[in-house]
């Protein structure tokens, strides 16, 4: 195995692959991934065929109100008698899409960004590497809390929030690969040749940067999940009665000191599904350094 | 190397060694108690200004450092407070055609005698007769003597009777006479200056004070010597003497400063006559008020009273809990796991306050009462009841509770009914739509619904109130605000569809303010723009009764008739409960002739926290034996 | 030194002036505005409308209204429009305990994270380096406000300690001594869970670094010559991987306060994350505006004195 890879030059799904499978924990942590996608997926999919399991994540059942966990509801009810588990459900594909679509929005932009600053250089580096520095300087949350109470509290409105502000480090990054590959003789050789900017850019420096890029995107996921878990956690998310992670603890913190299920599952549910998106991206980001 | 590994190692393990003593050490503190009583409140008060604060936390605080001119006592009478005495009266002027004519009816009354002292005043045409019973009805009844005996008085001009046209002018006045020797916290003398100050101040609009509608009937208001008030009003209004429960400010401190200085001069650093002066205000953590060793019933026993800022109720339980707090008003669900608890005493009563979803009559889907019965039948409050209090409540008829004298019991609430909801929904023209959403000339019934975050009880009836209308076809978003977003941004405005929201008035007949069509505006208490003649018109004549029966006539009237047009949907009154850790306070409180009264803190018409400042801690018993408390 | 010095205060100048027109911009375009009695009634006399207005330079265009924040926030005359009183007063009057937190929680993040750091760097590649790791992200996962409740369920339910504010109240305390631990327990334990996220950052960082100098070559010559491991690591390895440790101080600080609004709100700590919490609520734009630029010059001055540290434990680097 270890001669042969020494000998071809390996292709980076296989030096991801053959990090993976040296790492257990990062196994362990796709697996959970991909259970949590599954299980968001399917119960979005049932419920969209209008078949709630293992109940309406809504529906109010006031007779059953805060019972602790019991074979009939695993993971207890809350206030309103709805069962914990179905709105956890429900609530972690609103917690992954959040996540992904929020890196999507912080990665165009910072890509772009960086890309810019990265392969022009000169003035409009100066100029874009001092705003994000100005941006690096606000307390983040502030931004977020700023942003959301203006554009009103919708799941849209917060992923595009979440996503706007948090594209800076992708852009510092994506700058640091371009100064780097601007330099390297086939990018050189391509501007000789006369080849237009965005050609080079998108032909010859992006794919190379993929990796890194790749790595942001992964550990930006968790961010972004623990971002909307805290502003719903604030009153600043979305709305009832759709049910998120972190409104569900919201609305059970009356209860702490009673009916602490509403507060441990749902913050462990938060905590795995970052953990499993930090180990993974840690041991991408490590597949990717290797390459050098 | 040394040095770093020192850092190293030595600063994590200080800083373990640290918690862990500070851990030790909070958990032993809490048994030596200051002599401090501690409060925690909701919310930052927006300003210890009496006359220019409405929120509850504000008045908790102003309630220990000011005092009124009288008060209720723990039976809900009225007693004197910084008055000793109070005459009412009333002076109502006939006119006559002729001057003869002002004379003859004069003498027909000699031989009257059903008014004792009955004060009579001649001039030219106008006769003026005074006697000690103010309202309406008495001067009626002067009317229909004179008719009886065939004089006829001219009408007064509608402006001078205030609305309606009627052959006389009633004027009553109240005499307030003032305790003697009482000082302002700085040591000023406090005077009848003062309190004509404060009516000034409250009719100021650079003051812009909440309570001027109570006012506006005042005519003048004289002080013919320090000790001696005499408050003279257009026309009879009953409330007014119990407006007179306001705080009094001191003249020689805001009477020369311009009232847009008070914010910084005076608003956070408040001078009273009350059983507590201002001590210290630390935003959002806590106000500390300390003892009037010179209050005129005395000194309190208690060296302060601190009230802790807390951002939610689960801070307050928290605080309550680890004995920070003192007193914990504990939701519904809550109480039963007290109730055997031996550790508390529990102080529960059915409550003066009722919780209400009000609609904003200025949004057209709720103009038609038609509508608004609908949504009154398509939410099912027995269930909320049940289940968010716990069974520790009872419906709302209306804007008066079971508790108040005046509450009418012939007023039955509105059943759940959701087919008959969905019928009545048919016939205001909003019909079933594609999405199962009704529609009516193309528009959804869509509504936004508003409640204050941290108020869970709230919260969970707008959930169920969402669930309940989507069955009849009507969407309801729901958005949860803090409570000083939802007062400045929505219901100050008036700019929300629905709110849920509760209202707790104490024992005040007098709605004018929040039902009259003239308190719509920004900052009023109309919020919902409600607005309907007959209800003006009872408003204004329930304010101008003085006597039971006639008050109890009205307030049905009003009650059945606002039920009626459902510009809230009334939704339940819940019972209160208040939480102390056993036996943290006893009362020791001036009684009858001077004496002291000794007693466990307990339940009294006023509630238990009546005569807060006469707490101590048995652990700090009073020393000194009170000679005599005027 | 001084030209350095210089260039960089000029920079900073150019940066808080950028920070100044965006947090004005952020603030001031929202729909609707700070306005206290509405806008839809028409019985509110224009009057007070306008005096309103004018007071707080809302009838200006935006451009002038920004260098009347500017210019009432150099001279102390800036207003909130909540309570009408100076917005540095309020934000001074809470500068000592967000201080206090901040650098507590710096202080546990920083020798925290650098112990677990050191270890996780010498037992690379080992389970301990795994566990290290695990333990590292495990921290960054952990959601600020759930950590905070279930320490709340622990204390109170099961100690009844007092956890709330920044004392203990209604508490004869024997000495100075209780006293000051008492202050300071109610500032550890949100300093604990605010630092939770630094110390992951932190010990991350470290190990990185320390990783990548024990392969440089001077790090190969030391062992060679047969110094102690302990003598290597920490004489030669961790003093030049000191760097994360000095400028991790500068970038910590605003993810500490933007951390701080949740744990200031759960602990009712009365600090800058709960006035700007509230600010946004209330929607006191000037409030927000004077905070923005207030934390902001913090941060930069807090870069700046880390570069200056930095350059005082390298002596490699020259400042120019």
């Amino acid at each position: 195995m270890i001669s042969s890879a020494s000998i071809t030059p390996e292709t980076p799904t296989g030096r991801i692959l053959r990090r993976f499978r040296a790492d257990p924990m990062a196994r362990i942590a796709v697996l959970v991934i991909i259970l949590f996608a599954l299980l968001a997926g399917g119960t979005a999919l049932l419920s969209s065929m209008g078949v709630n399991w293992p109940y309406n994540p809504n529906l109010t059942s006031l007779e059953q109100k805060l019972l602790p966990p019991s074979p009939s509801h695993w993971l207890g009810t809350d206030n309103l008698g709805r069962d914990v588990l179905s709105r956890m459900l429900h609530g972690a594909s609103i917690s992954l899409t959040v996540g992904l679509i929020a890196v999507a929005v912080s990665l165009g932009i910072g890509v772009v960004v960086g890309a810019i600053a990265g392969y022009f250089g000169g003035k409009i580096d100066q100029i874009l590497m001092r705003s994000v520095d100005a941006l690096l300087c606000f307390p983040t949350f502030f931004l977020i809390l700023t942003a959301v109470a203006l554009l009103g509290p919708s799941l849209i409105n917060i992923v595009i929030v979440i996503g706007l502000v948090s594209w800076t480090g992708t852009a510092r990054l994506v700058r640091g690969e371009f100064l780097t590959l601007r330099e390297t003789e086939y990018v050189k050789s391509a501007r000789v040749l006369g080849q237009r900017a965005w050609t080079i850019i998108t032909r010859h420096i992006l794919p190379n940067a993929a990796a890194p890029i790749l790595v942001t995107a992964v550990l930006g996921i968790p961010d972004a999940i623990l971002s909307e878990a805290g502003l719903s956690f604030l009153g600043f998310g979305v709305q009832p009665p759709q049910a998120t992670w972190g409104n569900i603890i919201a609305d059970g913190k009356t209860y702490l000191l009673d009916a602490w299920w509403l507060i441990l599952f749902p913050g462990l549910a938060i905590l795995i599904a970052s953990l499993s998106f930090y180990l993974a991206g840690d041991a991408l980001r490590e597949a990717a350094e290797s390459r050098n | 190397m040394r040095t770093l590994r020192l850092f190293l190692y030595g600063i994590p393990a200080a800083l373990l060694v640290l918690l862990v003593a500070a851990f030790l050490n909070a958990s032993i503190l809490s048994v030596s108690k200051k002599n401090e009583m501690s409060i925690g409140t909701l919310g930052e008060p927006s300003t210890l200004n009496p006359i220019q604060q409405a929120d509850s936390a504000s008045s908790q605080v102003g309630g220990l450092i000011f005092n009124g001119l009288i008060k209720y006592n723990q039976n809900l009478e009225i007693v004197g407070d910084l008055a000793t005495k109070w005459e009412l009266s009333q002076e109502t002027t006939f006119q006559f055609a002729t001057e003869e004519g002002a004379k003859s009816a004069d003498t027909a009354l000699d031989d009257v005698c059903w008014y004792v002292p009955l004060k009579r005043t001649l001039s030219g045409r106008a006769l003026t007769i005074r006697f000690d019973q103010p309202g309406l009805k008495s001067s009626e009844d002067l009317n229909k003597l004179f008719l009886e005996k065939g004089f006829h008085p001219l009408p007064f001009p509608t402006l001078e009777t205030g609305g309606k046209e009627r052959p006389f002018k009633a004027e009553p006045i109240i005499r307030f006479t003032l305790r003697d020797g009482v000082r302002w916290h700085d040591g000023a003398p406090f005077t009848s200056t003062d309190v004509a100050f404060t009516y000034r101040a409250i009719m100021n609009e650079k003051v812009a004070s909440p309570r001027r509608s109570d006012f506006d009937l005042v005519d003048s208001v004289e002080t013919p010597d320090s000790l001696t008030v005499i408050v003279r009003y257009k026309k009879p209004f009953s409330p007014a003497l119990l407006s007179w429960m306001t705080a009094i400010l001191p003249e020689h401190l805001l009477g020369k400063l311009d009232p847009a200085k008070w914010p910084e001069v005076y608003n956070r650093a408040p001078v009273g006559t009350g059983p507590f002066k201002f001590g210290e205000w630390k935003t959002n953590e806590f106000i500390r008020l300390k003892k009037n060793p010179d209050y005129f019933l005395g000194s309190p026993w208690l060296d302060s009273v601190v009230f802790r800022v807390l951002p939610d109720p689960l801070t307050l339980q928290l605080a309550f809990q680890t004995r920070q707090v003192d007193f914990w008003n504990v939701d519904p669900w809550a109480v039963k796991g007290l109730q055997g608890d031996h550790r508390f005493d529990l102080f529960s009563a059915p409550g003066n306050a009722y919780n209400y979803i009000g609609w904003n009559l200025r949004r057209p889907m709720f103009q038609d009462l038609k509508v608004r019965q609908a949504l009154a039948q398509a939410v099912n409050v027995p269930q909320m009841i049940k289940y968010i209090l716990y069974g520790h409540g009872v419906r709302s008829t209306g804007i008066f509770t079971p508790q108040m004298w005046f509450f009418d019991p012939s007023v039955k609430p509105i059943h759940y009914d959701p087919e008959a909801a969905k019928k009545l929904l048919d016939e205001a023209g909003w019909k079933p739509g594609p999405d199962g959403i009704r529609l009516k000339d193309g528009k959804r019934f869509s509504f936004t619904l508003l409640a204050n975050n941290g108020n869970e009880v709230r919260r969970d009836i707008a959930t169920l109130v969402q669930d309940d209308l989507k069955q009849v076809g009507i969407e309801v978003k729901v958005e949860i605000y803090e409570w000083a977003v939802l007062l400045k941004r929505f219901v100050n405005k008036g700019e929300f569809d629905a709110i849920v929201l509760g209202w707790g008035l104490g024992y005040d007949f007098d709605q004018y303010s929040i039902w009259h069509s003239s308190q719509t505006h920004p900052e009023e208490l109309n919020f919902v723009g409600f607005s309907d003649p007959k209800v003006d018109h009872l408003l204004t004549d329930l304010r101008q009764e003085y006597t039971r029966p006639e008050i109890i006539r009205f307030a049905g009237k009003l009650q059945q008739t606002i039920y009626g047009q459902q510009p809230y949907l009334f939704l339940f009154v819940p019972e209160g409960t208040e939480v102390m850790w056993k036996g943290a306070y006893r009362l020791r409180h001036p009684g009858p002739e001077g004496t002291w009264i000794d007693e466990p803190v307990h339940m009294t018409k006023a509630g238990w926290s009546y005569d807060m400042e006469w707490f101590y801690r048995p652990e700090y018993p009073p020393k000194e034996q009170r000679q005599k408390a005027k | 030194m001084t030209s350095f010095l210089l260039r960089r205060l000029g920079l900073t100048v150019v940066l808080l002036f950028i920070i100044s027109i965006i947090s004005f911009f952020i603030v001031t375009l929202t729909p609707g505005s700070p306005y206290p009695w509405g806008e839809l009634n028409p019985k509110i006399s224009a009057e007070v409308k306008a005096n309103f207005r004018k007071k707080f330079h809302l009838d200006r265009p935006l451009p002038e209204q920004y260098a009347f924040i500017m210019r009432d926030l150099f001279t102390g005359d800036l207003r909130s429009i909540k309570d009408d009183r100076p917005v540095m007063t309020r934000i001074m009057e809470r500068l000592p305990a967000t201080l206090a937190l901040n650098l507590a929680a710096i202080l546990i993040s920083l020798s925290f994270g650098t112990l677990l750091g050191v270890y996780a760097a010498r037992n690379a590649g080992r389970w301990q380096d795994m566990a290290g790791s695990f333990v590292a992200f495990l921290f960054i996962a952990l959601p600020s406000f759930w950590i905070s409740y279930l320490l709340a369920i622990v204390l109170v339910k099961g100690f009844h300690v007092p956890i709330l504010g920044t004392h203990s109240y209604g508490i004869e305390f024997p000495n100075v001594f209780a006293a000051g631990l008492d202050t300071l327990w109610h500032l550890l334990l949100p300093a604990t869970v605010l630092a939770i996220g630094g110390i992951a950052a932190q010990s991350r960082y470290l190990r990185a670094t320390m990783i990548g100098t024990l392969r440089e070559d001077y790090i190969r010559t030391a062992r060679s010559k047969g110094l102690a491991e302990e003598t290597v690591l920490y004489k030669h390895a961790l003093r030049n991987s000191i760097r994360p440790l000095v400028t991790g101080i500068g970038m910590l600080l605003p993810a500490l306060i933007s951390g701080a609004v949740i744990v200031e709100n759960i602990f009712a700590y009365p600090g800058m994350g709960r006035l700007g919490y509230e600010a946004v609520l209330e929607r006191d734009y000037p409030t927000l505006v004077a905070l923005n630029f207030v934390v902001a010059a913090l941060v930069l001055l807090g870069n700046l004195l880390s570069d200056l540290l930095y350059a005082a434990v390298d002596p490699r680097v020259r400042l120019e």
